[in-house]
C-alpha cells in the first residue's frame, strides 16, 4: 500500500486499511460467509454474502473499466437505496474513480444539473424514471453510458448508450474472469488523498455544491464510527442496519457503507420509504440513524396510537411514561437511573417499553442517534423514557458526517454533544459561529475554488455556517448563521428551536418561523394530514382536501392551542404572535423543499408572501 | 432469523405453522399435558373428550369445505355414516348375516376415509354445478338418500332396530378397546381410546392445517371469496370444488369410522339431519375457515351437554327429572340453539375469533390496534 497508515493497529490486530474498498476486500476474506446484504424481493429477503459482496464489487469495477472509466472520472449513481448502489458506489472507488450520487427525487432540471456538473462518464439509473430524466437531458458530453438497474419500461428504448444492469454485470465478471488482477492493483495503490465520492450538498440557498471527499475521510469516518460503536459496547452477533436515509447524503452514507464496513454488519434495504416502520420493524435494526422527521413522526405515532388504546393500557402508559421521564431526566443528570429508577425501568420494560419498542422496530436497538437536522429536547426525552437510546449528533457533509456527539453517559439535552474524538477540534469565532477541524474535513468544492475558500479557511478550520455556544465542555447550536433572525426590536432569535418546539405537536409537520426586521415573530404551519385528519374524524368534521381541512376553524383553533403550548417555552420576545396554516403539502418536485426535506426559506417568503403580510 | 422473528429470509420459514422456537415449545407442552390429563381424568369424561377429538376430525373436514371453499354441505351425517360403516364392515368381525374383514385399525382407519372421499368425489361434480342454496339442498337429500340405504342395505349396517359393532380397536394383536397392560403399568380402554382419538386428531389437525397453508387452501379460499374471480385468475373449479368435497368426505370417513368405537354400538338412524346441523353448529361457534376453531367448537359443543348436567345439581330451577321449570335435555335444547343465534349475530367468527380477539389485545399491547 502506498498510503502510510498513521493510526495504530486494532487489538485484534487486523490492519486499518486506506479505503472503503480495501476494507471490504479484508471483510471478504476474513468472513466471507457471513451476510453483508439484504434486499426484499416478492416478499422474503434475499441475502448476499460479503464473499458474493466483493466479487460483485469486483465485477461491477471491471465492467466501469471495460467501458473506459479510468482513476478520476465521475460515476454518477440515481437510485434508491439498494444493493446496486453500494456495489457501484465501491466499484468506482475501486478503480479510482470518483462516485456521485444523485437523488432519486431530484427532478429533470436537477439532475440535467448535476450531470453536467459533475461531468460523469456513466450514470446508473434505478429504473424508467430515472433513464428518462437523463435521456430528457441534452447536451451531455462527457456521458457515455447509462446503465439502468430495472429493465422494466426500458427495454424498448433505443439509445446507444442504454445498457441493462445484468448486461453491465455479465461483462464485468467475463473482465474479471480475464484479468483477475487488476481490481486488487487499483485498489492498492489507491491514494488516501485523492477524492473518492462526490456529495452534492442540498442547497438551501443556490445551485448544489458537491463536496469532495477523500479517501481519507471515508477511512477516517468508518475508524471513527467503529471506535464510537466499541465505546458503548460491542453488541452481540453481527449488528443489523436498515438502508433507508438517501445513500447520496453523507448521513446514511456514513451508516450504511463507512459504519457497516467499519464493523462487519450487515445492510439491510428497505424496500422503499413507504415500508420502512414496516420494514424496522422486521429487521429490528442495531444502530439506527434518523432525522427528526422520523423520531417527530414515531413520537406522534405512538400519541395517537395511544389515545386511541383502551383503558387499562393508557392508565398503564401514562404512568410509566411518567416514570420513564423522570428516569430519562436522572440518566441525563447523572449517568444512570438510580437504584429505585434502574427497578421502576425494568417494570416498565416488561408492562409497557419492551412492546413499545418492538412496534417501533427499536427493540434491538443499541444506540439510535439523530442528526441532519436539529431535533426537539422533548422528543429526546421521550424516546429515553421508553427507553430507546436516542441521542443527537452533528455533522455536515463538509465533515463527513462526523463532528460532535452525545453518548449514553455523557449526554446534555439541547446540545449536540462533544467532538466525537480526539481527532476532531472545534471553536467558536467570535460571531459564535463553530470552526471545525479534523481528518474528516472535505477536500474542497468541485470545480468551486471560491465556495472552497470561504469555507476552509488558511489554517484548516472549516467554517460550518452554524452559530453555537458553550454549554460547560457541551456545543450547544443556535442556528444557521443565515437563518437568525433579527427582529425589529433588534433581538436575535433562533427560528430552528421554536420551529422544532412546534413540530413537537404530532398535527404540525412542517413550520417556518418569519419575524427578520419585523416586529414580532409569525409562522407559516403546515399540518401534519395523517394524525389531523385521524383527529377531525373523529371530531365529526368533514373536509375534502388538504387545503379544506387547513381552512377548518377547529382546525385552525387546534393548531392555535399547538402553538400556544410550544410558545410557554420561550420569552415573551421569542413567542409566535399569529400563524397561517399553508394551503398545501410542500414538495421537493416543486422546490420547497430540499431532497432531504428541509425548507427552502427563500422559496417559501416568496410563494407566500401574501399570507405573510396578511400577519403584519 | 434468531431473535428477528419477522425477519424471513425463506419462503418456508415465512409461512410455517410455528414459526418461533417459543411456540414450537408451548405446542409440545401443551399436547404433553393433554395426552398426560388421561392419567387422572375419570372414565366418563375420558369418554366424553376422546368423542370430542373424533368429532373434531369431522368439523375440520366440514370446515374444509364449508368455511375454507364456501360449499355450504348439510349432508356430512351421510359421510359420517359412510365412514362408520365402511369401519366398520373393514374391521368388523364377520358374521352369517354381516360383512367383517377384521382388518387392523392402522387399515380400516384410512379406507373409512376413502371410500367416503371416493363417494364424496363421485357426488362432487353435479354438486359443483351448484351454489349456495341450491347446493345445501342437494346435500341434504344425501342425507334422506343416506338414511334409507342404511335401513335397507342389512348386510353391511345390520339393519334398523338391529346395528352392528363398529370396527374393532385392533393393531397387531394389541387390543385398544379393552383394558390392558404397558411398560408395567395398568391403562384402561377409555384411556387408550383417548390417546388413539388424540393421536389421530393431531395428525388430522396437523394435515389440514398443510392443506389450507398451501396453494389447494389458496384455491379453496379463491373459490369461497369468489369462484368467477377464482376462475378467471386461473383456478379450475371443478377439480377444487370436487377436491373440497373429496378431502372433507374423507375427514368425515375417518370420524365416522371413530365416533362409535367409544360406544361401540353403531345404530342406523344415527346419521339424520340433526346430526348434518350439530356439525354445520359446530363449525359456527367454533369458527368457520379456522382448523383451531373446528377443534374449539367441536369440544365445546361435545362438552355442553355434560356441563349443563352438571349445572342441573347447582342450579335449583334445573331438574333432572321432567318435573320442574325446565329440564336439563330441554335446557341442552335451548342453550344450542341460542348459541348458534348468538354466535351468528355476535361473534360470527366463533370461539376462534374470541381467541384471536384476545390474542390481538396483547398481541396490540399497548396499542389497541
Amino acid at each position: 500500500m502506498t498510503a502510510t497508515i498513521d493510526r495504530p493497529s486494532r487489538p485484534d490486530g487486523s490492519i486499518r486499511v486506506s479505503s472503503l474498498p480495501g476494507r471490504l476486500r479484508e471483510l471478504a476474506s476474513r468472513q466471507p460467509e457471513s451476510i453483508a446484504l439484504r434486499e426484499k424481493e416478492f416478499g422474503i429477503w434475499r441475502e448476499t454474502t460479503y464473499g458474493e459482496y466483493w466479487h460483485d464489487v469486483q465485477s461491477a469495477a471491471m465492467a466501469m473499466w471495460q467501458l473506459g472509466v479510468r482513476p478520476g472520472d465521475k460515476v454518477a449513481i440515481q437510485s434508491e437505496n439498494r444493493e446496486s448502489w453500494v456495489i457501484a458506489d465501491l466499484a468506482a472507488q475501486a478503480i479510482q474513480a470518483v462516485s456521485v450520487g444523485l437523488y432519486a427525487t431530484n427532478p429533470t432540471a436537477e439532475v440535467a444539473y448535476l450531470l453536467r456538473h459533475s461531468e460523469s462518464k456513466i450514470l446508473i439509473a434505478e429504473d424508467q424514471e430515472q433513464v428518462d430524466k437523463a435521456l430528457a437531458v441534452e447536451d451531455l458530453p462527457d456521458l457515455e453510458k447509462i446503465v439502468y438497474v430495472e429493465p422494466r419500461g426500458v427495454r424498448a428504448y433505443i439509445d446507444p448508450r442504454l445498457m441493462s444492469w445484468a448486461a453491465f454485470m455479465a461483462a464485468g465478471r467475463a473482465a474479471l474472469e480475464d484479468d483477475p488482477h487488476r481490481v486488487n492493483g487499483l485498489v492498492d495503490t489507491i491514494d488516501q488523498e485523492s477524492t473518492a465520492t462526490l456529495v452534492y450538498t442540498s442547497g438551501t440557498t443556490g445551485p448544489p455544491k458537491g463536496a469532495m471527499l477523500s479517501h481519507r475521510n471515508l477511512t477516517w469516518a468508518s475508524e471513527s464510527a467503529e471506535d464510537l460503536i466499541a465505546a458503548g459496547g460491542l453488541p452481540k452477533g453481527q449488528p443489523q442496519l436498515l438502508s433507508y436515509l438517501p445513500l447520496c447524503h453523507v448521513f446514511g452514507r456514513l451508516y450504511d457503507v463507512c459504519g457497516a464496513l467499519a464493523m462487519g454488519s450487515c445492510v439491510n434495504f428497505a424496500e422503499s420509504i413507504e415500508t420502512v416502520v414496516a420494514d424496522l420493524a422486521e429487521i429490528q435494526p442495531t444502530y439506527f440513524p434518523a432525522p427528526p422527521r422520523i423520531w417527530e413522526k414515531m413520537h406522534a405515532l405512538v400519541n395517537i396510537r395511544m389515545s386511541d388504546a383502551s383503558f387499562v393500557k393508557k392508565a398503564l402508559y401514562t404512568v410509566f411514561l411518567k416514570v420513564g421521564m423522570k428516569n430519562a431526566e436522572r440518566l441525563l443528570a447523572t449517568g444512570s437511573r438510580g437504584f429505585v429508577g434502574e427497578i421502576l425501568h425494568k417494570v416498565g420494560q416488561v408492562l409497557v417499553y419492551r412492546s413499545l419498542q418492538r412496534k417501533l422496530g427499536m427493540q434491538r436497538c443499541r444506540q439510535a442517534t439523530s442528526g441532519a437536522a436539529p431535533i426537539a429536547p422533548e422528543v429526546i426525552k421521550f424516546f429515553l423514557a421508553i427507553g430507546i437510546p436516542l441521542y443527537e449528533g452533528w455533522g455536515m457533509t463538509e465533515t463527513t458526517a462526523l463532528g460532535t456527539g452525545n453518548l449514553p453517559g455523557n449526554a446534555r439535552l439541547g446540545t449536540i454533544g462533544k467532538a466525537v474524538n480526539d481527532d476532531v477540534m472545534i471553536r467558536l469565532e467570535d460571531d459564535g459561529e463553530i470552526l471545525i477541524k479534523s481528518p474528516g474535513i472535505f477536500q474542497g468544492y468541485f470545480k468551486n475554488p471560491e465556495a472552497t475558500a470561504e469555507t476552509i479557511d488558511a489554517d484548516g478550520w472549516m467554517h460550518t455556517g452554524d452559530v453555537g455556544e458553550w454549554d460547560g465542555d457541551f456545543l450547544r447550536i443556535i442556528d444557521r448563521k443565515k437563518d437568525i433572525i433579527i427582529t425589529a426590536g433588534g433581538k436575535n432569535v433562533s427560528p430552528s428551536e421554536i420551529e422544532n418546539q412546534l413540530k413537537v405537536s404530532p398535527f404540525i409537520k412542517e413550520a417556518m418561523v418569519i419575524g427578520d426586521r419585523r416586529k414580532y415573530l409569525t409562522a407559516l404551519i403546515g399540518i401534519e394530514l395523517d394524525t389531523t385528519s385521524n383527529w377531525a374524524q373523529r371530531k365529526g368534521i368533514t373536509f375534502t382536501t388538504y387545503r379544506d381541512l387547513s381552512e377548518k376553524p377547529e382546525v385552525i383553533a387546534l393548531i392555535q392551542k399547538q402553538v400556544d403550548a410550544a410558545n410557554e417555552h420561550f420569552a415573551r420576545v421569542e413567542t409566535i404572535k399569529r400563524f397561517v396554516l399553508i394551503p398545501k403539502e410542500l414538495d421537493h418536485e416543486e422546490g420547497e423543499l430540499t431532497a432531504t426535506q428541509k425548507l427552502k426559506r427563500k422559496v417559501l417568503e416568496d410563494r407566500f408572501s401574501d399570507l405573510i403580510e396578511q400577519m403584519y | 432469523m434468531r431473535g428477528r422473528p419477522a425477519l424471513f429470509t425463506r419462503y418456508e420459514s415465512d409461512s410455517a405453522m410455528l414459526p418461533t422456537t417459543t411456540q414450537r415449545v408451548w405446542l409440545l407442552v401443551g399436547l404433553l399435558v393433554v395426552a398426560g390429563a388421561a392419567v387422572w381424568l375419570p372414565r366418563d369424561w375420558l369418554i366424553l373428550i376422546a368423542t370430542a377429538f373424533i368429532a373434531s376430525v369431522g368439523v375440520i373436514g366440514l370446515n374444509l369445505v364449508t368455511g375454507y371453499a364456501g360449499q355450504v354441505s348439510l349432508g356430512h351425517a351421510f359421510f359420517l355414516g359412510v365412514g362408520a360403516y365402511a369401519g366398520a364392515a373393514f374391521g368388523g368381525e364377520a358374521t352369517d348375516k354381516l360383512v367383517g374383514f377384521g382388518l387392523d385399525v392402522v387399515l380400516w382407519i384410512p379406507l373409512a376415509g376413502l371410500v367416503a372421499a371416493v363417494i364424496g368425489a363421485a357426488i362432487a361434480p353435479i354438486a359443483v354445478r351448484l351454489r349456495g342454496l341450491y347446493l345445501a339442498f342437494l346435500t341434504l337429500g344425501l342425507v334422506f338418500l343416506g338414511e334409507h340405504v342404511f335401513r335397507e342395505w342389512d348386510s353391511v349396517t345390520g339393519g334398523p332396530g338391529i346395528g352392528r359393532k363398529p370396527g374393532v380397536l385392533r393393531l397387531a394383536g394389541w387390543r385398544f378397546d379393552l383394558d390392558g397392560e404397558i411398560a408395567g403399568y395398568a391403562v384402561t380402554r377409555e384411556q387408550q381410546i383417548y390417546w388413539l382419538a388424540l393421536i389421530v386428531l393431531i395428525i388430522m389437525a396437523f394435515a389440514a392445517k398443510n392443506i389450507v397453508r398451501s396453494r389447494i387452501g389458496r384455491a379453496f379460499a379463491a373459490v369461497r371469496d369468489r369462484d368467477i374471480a377464482a376462475e378467471v385468475m386461473g383456478i379450475d373449479l371443478t377439480r377444487y370444488k370436487v377436491l373440497a368435497f373429496a378431502v372433507s368426505s374423507f375427514y368425515a370417513g375417518v370420524a365416522g369410522s371413530l365416533l362409535f368405537t367409544v360406544t361401540g354400538f353403531v345404530n342406523t338412524n344415527s346419521f339424520n339431519l340433526l346430526l348434518s346441523f350439530a356439525y354445520i353448529a359446530m363449525v359456527v361457534i367454533g369458527g368457520a375457515a379456522s382448523i383451531t376453531g373446528s377443534i374449539m367448537g367441536a369440544t365445546f359443543l361435545t362438552l355442553l351437554p355434560r356441563l349443563i348436567d352438571g349445572a342441573g345439581g347447582v342450579l335449583p330451577f334445573l331438574k333432572v327429572s321432567s318435573q320442574g321449570l325446565l329440564s336439563t335435555s330441554q335446557l341442552e335444547r335451548i342453550v344450542f340453539g341460542a348459541l348458534i343465534i348468538g354466535f351468528l349475530i355476535f361473534e360470527p367468527r366463533g370461539l376462534n375469533g374470541i381467541w384471536m380477539r384476545i390474542r390481538n389485545y396483547w398481541k396490540a399491547w399497548p396499542f389497541s390496534y
